[in-house]
């Protein structure tokens, strides 16, 4: 099982490159023979990916929740699976090059660092735990999809504004489409970013004694959590739309992104499990 | 047999030229009739207004011993003169092609890539109207029907594995492109006419047939923005309030013409304060200039004039050009399919000839010695000479069809050798000049 594990660990980055080389000749190049074995390819990728996160609970002992490496093949697992039912639902199949290429990232450092960890630290080892950890990856990975979705709404914007019409105007669907996209996947990352938030406070007050309400990682959630929140009431009840509301979610994940990484390496806290 | 092409086309000549040879759905039916009671055992007329090609087939009996290119020549010139148009339409506009030119002619026409518009739609749809008006008519046969059904499959894949037919080429469909672009449900957008222009009211139409029914028009002359409702549906907008309608609206077209612009970026920048981040686009297709640049500028409003919009259609053209590679790929795969086909036919009218021989002088030998026999041995004798004759003609038969996977040659000789044992009149195979297909 181990050396099973370990080629995988090889072969889905080299997966994950190969369908999102795919899904960009597909939209760069236009590439008829790419068009028709993207989404197979994807499936194909998708099932090797399911059955390494399993077999890794399985051989481990333990979810792969408990490294940021292995958080970050969770969530490469997570971003593709939620572009698959994206473009399952919509039918929109042009988008798919600028998730992949998030998930292959993930995957590429996570392949390089990941460590087969055997022993858990004990206060890691709970139910209420995995499922604050589950609902934050989840909302992290919708809260990608937002941004990618949003980035692709500023590119065609300026395209249609300075009159380039090539690929990206060509390839992408319309404008409302992509900003219909990105709020759907923000109003999803927003809910579940709010359980992680309540589920992880009830889990911190049982499970940690002296934590502290300012630990630079809960100040850098909350403020993601407003950001968003604001932009979603912004939208409902003062009309922002386009260009504002599409910069503001991709602020949002910028700030997402920094609490996940910069506050986790450089600020101490409670939070540093890892 | 030889399929043949005589016609007329935007590339041979001027409008005014090719305008005479125009023939409407009666004139078709009545010039299909004239030929196929003469010169052709099959034939069919395709006219719009920018070709008027007859094909026909000269069967074999007529290319017996005749010069081809000779009976081309007169269906050339009785074509001209069944639209007594002599005076305008001379020899040099006409061009004339043999079986396969021919054919791979009439694929490239169904595939749009001989239309003055590269890509054109409309031409696949004419070509199948005016087959079935012949085949009405009932001068079609095996031959037209399968090049046409050829044609048309050739005109489906093109539009299916190609983009010949992608994008937008004229500013109005320009425009609705650029809409389709920025909005998702088109059909629940307003649009605003300023304006009584050509180019501005067929832009509205074609948003009109997209499924847009909030309709506004307005004008500086009421009456003709009344006109312009009653066309397109909607209501009319007074002039010396347009502007501030525009926040209510998600498309905006402007063709006015005046020396100043009607909308600067100030007032719209005024009047949308409170729908400041409601999605805009303004189409400017008036000359001068009728709506202020600087509107780009404005958060959320997309501003696209006659330049940008031209852009566009520069662009699809590129485009479609860079796909006649492929097009011709598909014509070269069912060009050959049909030619292979053809090529199976000729046999044929031996096969035929060799029976009819065989049964003539099976009754004329019966028909001598008929009186010896009573009513009962008639029919027995019938019988049996019959199968005699298709026994002793199975094997040939089988054989000549076997001639098929022959070369060129190697059939036609075997052939005029069964022809010459059997006493049967020589006949002429696809002339080996209406092969080569022209090379652009």
């Amino acid at each position: 099982m181990k050396s099973v594990l370990d080629g995988i660990t090889v072969a889905l980055p080299l997966l994950y490159f190969g369908t999102a080389l795919v899904y960009g000749l597909s939209f760069f190049q236009d590439n008829v023979a790419a068009k028709k074995v993207k989404t197979p390819f994807l499936l194909v990728t998708l099932f090797v990916h399911f059955f390494y996160l399993i077999a890794r609970t399985i051989e481990f002992n333990h979810p792969p929740i408990t490294t940021v490496f292995e958080i970050m093949t969770v969530i490469a697992f997570s971003l593709a699976t939620s572009y698959r039912i994206i473009e399952f639902r919509t039918q929109i199949k042009n988008t798919g090059f600028f998730i992949l290429i998030v998930a292959l990232l993930l995957q590429i450092i996570s392949a390089f660092f990941i460590q087969d960890l055997i022993e858990v630290k004990a206060i890691l080892r709970s139910n209420l735990l995995g499922f604050h950890v589950i609902s934050a990856i989840a909302g992290i990975s919708a809260f990608s999809i937002s941004a990618v979705y949003g980035i692709l709404y500023l590119m065609l914007y300026h395209n249609i504004k300075k009159n380039r019409f090539g690929i990206i105007y060509q390839n992408l669907p319309n404008l409302e489409k992509l900003e219909k996209m990105a709020m759907v996947a923000v109003s999803v990352g927003f809910v579940l970013l709010t359980i992680a938030i309540l589920v992880g406070g009830v889990w911190l007050v049982r499970a940690v004694e002296n934590y502290s309400p300012f630990d630079p990682k809960v100040i850098g959630t909350l403020v993601v959590w407003l950001l968003y929140g604001a932009g979603l009431i912004g939208q409902k009840s003062f009309g922002w739309k386009g260009r504002r509301i599409m910069v503001l979610s991709i602020s949002g994940f910028a700030a997402a992104f920094l609490s996940l990484t910069l506050i986790n390496m450089y600020l101490s806290g409670f939070h540093n499990f890892f | 047999m030889n399929l043949i092409l005589v016609g007329i086309n935007h590339r041979t000549a001027p409008l005014e030229v090719r305008e005479k040879l125009w023939m409407s759905d009666d004139e078709i039916k009545a010039c299909v009739k004239q030929y196929y009671n003469n010169v052709l055992s099959e034939c069919f007329i395709l006219s719009t207004c920018n070709r008027t090609e007859l094909y026909g087939v000269i069967p074999s009996s007529e290319s017996n011993g005749v010069d081809v290119n000779h009976t081309i020549e007169q269906i050339a010139q009785s074509l001209i003169e069944f639209k007594s148009a002599g005076n305008t339409i001379k020899r040099k506009h006409l061009y004339t092609f043999g079986t396969l030119p021919a054919a791979k002619h009439l694929l490239k026409v169904a595939a749009g890539i001989d239309s003055m518009v590269l890509g054109d739609v409309q031409i696949l749809h004419q070509l199948r109207e005016h087959f079935l008006l012949a085949d009405e008519t009932q001068t079609t046969g095996m031959i037209l029907h399968r090049l046409v059904q050829t044609a048309s499959r050739v005109g489906k894949r093109t539009r299916h594995e190609t983009h010949i037919t992608a994008g937008a080429v004229s500013v109005s469909y320009a425009a609705v492109e650029l809409a389709i672009k920025i909005f998702a449900d088109i059909e629940s957008k307003s649009v605003m006419l300023i304006g009584a222009g050509e180019t501005g009211e067929l832009t509205a139409k074609l948003l009109v047939s997209r499924g847009i029914k909030n309709v506004f028009v307005t004008n500086r002359t009421r009456s003709k923005a009344e006109e312009l409702t009653t066309a397109l549906g909607g209501t009319v907008v007074e002039w010396d309030s347009f502007v501030s309608v525009i926040p209510t609206m998600d498309i905006v077209i402007s063709s006015v013409t005046s020396p100043n612009y009607i909308l600067t970026k100030e007032q719209l920048e005024q009047v949308r304060k409170q729908k400041q981040q409601k999605t805009l686009f303004v189409i400017d297709i008036g000359v001068p200039r009728n709506i202020e640049p600087a509107v780009n500028e404005i958060e959320n409003v997309f501003l696209h004039d006659l330049d940008s919009l031209t852009h566009i259609v520069d662009q699809t053209m590129y485009k479609r050009k860079t796909e006649i590679p492929k097009v011709n790929e598909i014509i070269f795969e069912e060009l050959k399919e049909f030619y292979e086909w053809m090529e199976a036919l000729e046999v044929v009218p031996t096969i035929k000839d060799l029976r009819s021989h065989f049964e003539n002088v099976r009754q004329e030998e019966v028909g001598r010695l008929v009186h010896r026999f009573s009513d009962k041995e008639k029919e027995l004798v019938d019988t049996i000479t019959k199968r005699i004759v298709n026994r002793l003609l199975h094997d040939p038969t089988i054989g000549l069809k076997e001639e098929n996977k022959q070369n060129r040659e190697e059939k036609s000789k075997t052939q005029q050798i069964v022809r010459r044992l059997f006493g049967l009149k020589p006949t002429t195979t696809i002339s080996n000049d209406f092969i080569e297909t022209e090379d652009n």
